[in-house]
Parts: structure tokens; sequence; C-alpha cells
């Protein structure tokens, strides 16, 4: 149901406009719309002062997310945090600039170091295979060292290149290698350093590199640097410690205030940008919005009290206003509102029109049933539902997908008793459990009566919503138009039902004639494009025989798995293989049945009446910590 | 000879379907990744989306099945 709204305007001294947004944002409940602007009333621009206020506040505001971001502040209940002064709102932005600089400066010098840590740990393996290698560098300084290394496939590079060398060096250098644990070849190469130059257009032209030292120990020799790269390695653990606990310091000190920063500055922002959204006079000013009607008279009294009987609310009367601007709030049942997240994943439904949940809270479970249809999987979803509402927040989306979790589950398990199927067929073979309706592996086709004539009843359903949508909002002939539609629909379905003789025979001729009457009224009303939203309408009911399809895959699958669990010799091995079968048919039996029951909704069901382009409510309200999306709102 | 004629019709009026479906899903799969890597908000969209053409699929399948059926295969 979509909630009862109120335009409400709020009149009052322009000395005491601050004082009544105060008032407003208290109580949270007030959308305000944009101002209206007849003379003598004219739109309040934000001064220069109040601008820079605003940039300043937003500063504030950012710098506390960067800090949320290490910090983690905590969100202060409601009571906690009072409306600030301006005095107090410029010591929280001193506050925030120091601790941002502070964390900052701890997050780049953390970052810093485990870069440094990971880069070492890259060089580790490396080096300890080239440390047994470096005694002989030791022991001839004036020498030039390379140290390489080469792929398990360049091993006869390495013998040419032995053999280069000893070619016009003679036993002038030394060549050592050592096999790493990954395959590689670890080669420390040492040369008088006359035969650099020559040493290197050989290695160039056998495409093997000198391994660079990193940064901090580049222009030492490996022999120094290696001890110093583990040192080092050992010290930093220990200087990402004192990180952590520079910032558990910072949180005890200032994380209790910094949570208050941001939740009073959050409100301060709030009413100043709320500003513009009024008009004034030399001495009044007007504000206008909508709130949920049934509060109207407790806002009017709240300002009363707190503000005086200077200010004045009176109602905006329905003609004044339309619908397409209201904002729109869903309300329903306890039983049904999981199902608003459903219905919140295409654009709101306008004000005025239809919400569609409850009828979701019917449908997609009972489609959802019919196709997965079988005690056993219905079990498991049920533990599953529990397990996801357990862990799962209130208000949250994943605890509406828990909630919603609960009658598919439901209905999954009385189909599936209906169709005697508990895992396929092993309920028959073991429990020698029987249909109680009938089993839907040999009566394809009365299941797929049943699908059809499910669509039938579901698109008569949209077709009879948009008639009465139509109607409320003032306009008849398009009412006129689906009505007809839906008398067809009937009319095609009887006569068909006449011809194969499943309804009487006499009952063809009449069908027949209104349906030939119906035709030209329904060009009338809705043009030339009638016929074909006709057509289309016969092929949304026949769209419903996918319930038929999935739900024949979704047992042939089950069936299929214990069957070649038995065919294999081991019953171990069988066990493993029926379980492993019929896990994926479980998870293709929640994808496509759910994906399958949305679409059917999405396109066959609100296609008939649902009017999207409802505005979000977003009422001047106080700061709240932020939630994942909610299904309540 | 009949059952086998039964057999291939059956298959026919899946495989076609099924074969449309694969190219439409393509078309749509690639347009609708281009337009979550801007807008992640419209995957319920882009889900919906690639659910429509299998409704060729489902009907050809559901063609198939009454082939088999009322053939007495």
């Amino acid at each position: 149901m979509i909630v009862r709204m109120s335009k409400i305007r709020i009149l009052g001294p322009r000395d005491r406009l601050a004082d009544v947004l105060q008032v407003l944002q208290d109580l949270g409940v007030l959308h305000l719309s944009s101002p209206r602007l007849e003379p003598p009333l004219l739109s309040l621009e934000l001064t220069p002062s109040q601008q820079r206020l605003r940039r300043n506040l937003r500063r504030i505001l950012s710098d506390l997310d960067t800090i949320d971001l290490t910090l983690r502040l905590p969100s202060p209940l409601l009571s906690e945090h009072e409306h600030p002064v301006l005095a107090q709102v410029a010591r929280w932005a001193r506050l925030a600039g120091r601790v941002r600089r502070m964390t900052a400066g701890l997050a780049s010098r953390a970052a810093a170091l485990e870069e440094e840590q990971a880069l070492l740990l890259k060089y580790r393996q490396l080096f300890a295979g080239l440390e047994p290698l470096l005694t002989a560098q030791a022991a001839h300084r004036h020498g030039r060292a390379y140290h390489l290394v080469l792929r398990p496939e360049q091993q006869e590079g390495l013998r040419l290149l032995r053999q280069e060398l000893a070619g016009f060096l003679g036993e002038a250098f030394e060549l050592r290698e050592h096999r790493l644990p990954g395959g590689e070849i670890a080669v420390f190469l040492l040369v008088p350093a006359a035969a650099a130059a020559r040493t290197e257009r050989l290695l160039a032209a056998g495409r093997v590199q000198d391994i660079p030292l990193p940064g901090p120990y580049r222009g030492r020799s490996l022999a120094e640097a290696i001890p110093d790269m583990a040192a080092r390695l050992r010290a930093i653990p220990e200087e990402l410690n004192q990180i952590r606990q520079d910032r558990e310091r910072l949180t005890r000190a200032h994380a209790a205030e910094l949570a208050r920063a941001r939740a009073g500055t959050s409100d301060y922002l709030r009413r100043l940008e709320a500003l513009p959204f009024s008009s004034v006079s030399r001495r009044a000013f007007v504000l206008e919005g909508w709130l949920p009607a049934t509060w109207r008279p407790r806002l009017a009294r709240e300002l009363a009290t707190r503000v005086g009987d200077t200010v004045v609310v009176e109602e905006v009367e329905r003609e004044e206003w339309k619908g397409d601007d209201t904002p729109v709030i869903l309300s329903n049942p306890r039983l049904f509102r999981p199902f608003e997240l459903v219905v919140r994943q295409l654009p709101l439904p306008r004000y005025g029109s239809l919400d569609p949940t409850p009828f979701v809270a019917v449908f997609f479970p009972m489609f959802f049933g019919l196709m997965l249809g079988d005690v056993g999987y219905g079990a498991v979803l049920a533990v599953l539902g529990l397990v996801l509402h357990a862990r799962s927040k209130p208000g949250t989306a994943l605890r509406s997908v828990a909630e919603i979790a609960g009658p598919c589950a439901a209905f999954t398990m009385i189909f599936g008793a209906l169709y005697g199927e508990l895992f396929g067929d092993l309920g028959r073979r073991w429990l020698g459990l029987r249909p109680l309706g009938f089993d839907r592996e040999e009566a394809i086709v009365p299941f797929l009566g049943l699908a059809v004539a499910l669509g039938l009843v579901h698109v008569l359903l949209g077709l009879s919503l948009g008639v009465a949508s139509a109607l409320r909002g003032g306009h008849p002939r398009a009412a006129l138009g689906r009505g007809l539609t839906g008398l067809m629909i009937g009319l095609v379905v009887a006569a068909l039902l006449a011809s194969f003789e499943v309804l009487p025979r006499a009952l063809l001729t009449p069908s027949v004639i209104a349906l030939l009457v119906a035709f030209p009224i329904l060009i009338l009303a809705e043009g030339i494009v009638a016929p074909i939203e006709l057509l289309s309408t016969i092929g949304n009911i026949l769209s419903y025989a996918r319930i038929m399809a999935l739900g024949v895959a979704s047992v042939m699958l089950a069936i299929v798995a214990n069957r070649l669990a038995g065919a294999l010799g081991s019953a171990l091995v069988g066990a493993v293989f029926a379980l492993l079968f019929h896990l994926v048919n479980f998870a293709l039996g929640l994808f496509s049945p759910t994906i399958h029951a949305l679409r059917l909704h999405y396109v066959e069901f609100f296609g008939k009446f649902y009017s999207p382009g409802g505005a979000q409510y977003r009422p001047l309200a106080r700061w709240t910590p932020p939630l994942p999306p909610t299904s309540t709102s | 000879m009949e059952i086998g004629l039964l057999a291939l019709s059956a298959a026919i009026a899946v495989g076609l379907p099924c074969l449309a479906t694969g190219w439409a899903q393509s078309r749509i799969g690639a347009a609708a990744a281009a337009s979550l890597a801007e807008k992640p908000e419209l995957s319920t969209t882009a889900i919906i989306m690639l659910a429509i053409p299998e409704t060729m699929a489902i009907l050809g399948f559901v063609v198939g099945v009454l082939i088999i059926l009322r053939g007495g295969a």
C-alpha cells in the first residue's frame, strides 16, 4: 500500500525560519518541495558567508569520512548529539583536520612499510639461493659481479656462456650456479673489471639480465645487501605493530568526539541546505512539503509548542498539487513487507497508483514453489533462510531475502508433497512417497495446462488492477481498453475450451459473436495498436508455460542424479556423486525459478497496471548511520 | 522411421529457438555488461532483459514435448 500523503504549507516570521527547520529536522518527517515563488515571495539564496560555511561543513564531513576509513567511528545515539553552535563546529573542524592529517600520515607510513615488506619478501627466496655463491665476491673485491637468474630451459645457455667466457678470459673468471626450489638457476658470475663491457654484451646477446637490487640497496654489493635486507624484513612487523597501536590510541582519544562531530556537522549542513527550499518576503517565510497524512497534527503541535503560535501550518488542497512529484512511501503488513524488496528493484510506483507488493507476496513464492516443487529442496531452502535470518541485521536487504526464502520454502514443500517429490524420485523409491496431486514426471500436459491457467489468472488480475489504476488516475478510456482486453482474453479462452469440448460446445458460438462485437469497440477505445496489444497479452499468458518447463527440467535433473548415482559401482562414490549433482541442481533450482518468477512479475504482470516514476521520500531529518539497502524506509 | 521423424521434429522445435535465444542473449548480454560497468544499479533490469528471449526456448521446449507426446513416442 502507498501511504497517504499530505502537502502542507508552513508560514511564519522570517526570523523564526531557523527554529522551524530545527523542529522539522528533529521530527524527520517533512519532505521539502521546491519553493513557491509568487510575488511578493522570493527564493531564499544562501549568503556568501553561508556558502562559505557550507563549503567548510562539507570539508569537515569529507575529513571525517577519511578518518572513518581508518578509525571506524562509532554511531552515536540520536539523544547523544545535540544541535551544535557555530563555535563547536569550528572546534570540530580543527579536531577533524588534525586527526585526518595524523591518520593520513599513519596510513601512508603503513602503506610504504607494507610495500617494502612485499618487495623484500619477493626478493628473499631469490637471494637465499644466491647467498651460498657470494663467498667468491668477497675474495675478489676488484672484480665485477653479476647476479643472474635463468629459467630451467636455459641450462644449455649456461654451458655456452661458460664456453664463451673461457674463450676470451681463460680461467680469469668465476661462474657458480645454484638451483632454486622453483627450478630456476641462480648464477653468480665474477669477471675482471676490464672485461665487464664484453661480458655484458655477451649476456645481452643471450638475453640474460642482471637482477637489480631493490632501490635503497642499489649500488651496494649483494654480499653487503643481503644481511641488511634480512634485518629490515625482521624489523618491519614491529614498525607496523607500532602504527596499529598509534591508531588505537587515536581511536581511544578522539573517536567518540569525532562521531558526535559527524552527526552534528551533518545535521547543521542539512539545515543549511534546506534554507533554499523556503521562499521569503521581507518579513515572512513559506515552506512547503509532504509528510504522511497521519503526522500532520503532531507536526503542527510540535511547531506550536517549540516555536510558538506565530508559525502557522495549513494543508494544501489536493487539487493544488500533482501526484507526479509526490514522494512515495510503501507500507505493507509485516508478512508482505520483505517483498517490497522485489518491487524496489524497479522505479517506485507513482503516487496515486497501486503498490503491487501484496500480489507479489502471494504469487512470487507460489510460482517459485511450483517450479522447484520438492520437499527435500524446500527443507534445505528453509534451513538456508533461517541461517541467513540469524546472520542478517533487521532492515537490511539480506534480512528481506531471508524472509522471502521462508514462504518460498513453504510453497516448495507444499508443491513437493503434491508432486510426491523428495530429492527427485528418492522419496518414492526409499520412503514410498506418492503424489498427492499429480506426478509431473508423467503428467506433463496437465502441468502445462495448470501453468497456463495460472498465467491466465495472473494476467487477468493484472488487467483488472490496470482498470482500477486507470479509473483512479482519471483515465476512463484506458480503463475501458484494459477491461475490454481482459474480456476478450476471457472470450478467447472460453471459445477454445468450448471447441475442445472442455466447456459445453454450445458456448462456442456466443463466445465468437461476443468477440466480434468487442473487437471494434476495443479498436475504438485503444486505437489501431489494440490488436497487437491483445496478441501480446495472449503471448504473455503462454509465457507462463516456463513454470512447467523449468519444473520438468528440475525434476528430471534430480532423477538423473539419483539414477546415475545408483548406476555407479561403489556405494560411497555413488552417494558423493548424487550429493554433488543434487547440490548443482539445488543451486540451479534457486537461481532459475527466482529469475523467471521475477520476470513473470515484472514483464507479464506489472506491464498491465504498474505505473513507475514515484519520487523517493527524503525528509529533512537528523543524521543516522548509513545502512545497507533497506527493504523498509 | 516414424519415431525417428518425430524425434527429429521435436529436436528442431527445441533446437532452433534455442539457437535464436542464444544469439539474442549474446547481444543483450554484451550490451548489459557494458551498461553495468557504468551503472551497476541496472543489474536487476539486465537480468530480466537477459531472461526475456528465453521465452522462445521455453515455448520451443513445450512444442517439442507436445510433438513427442501427441505423436505417441
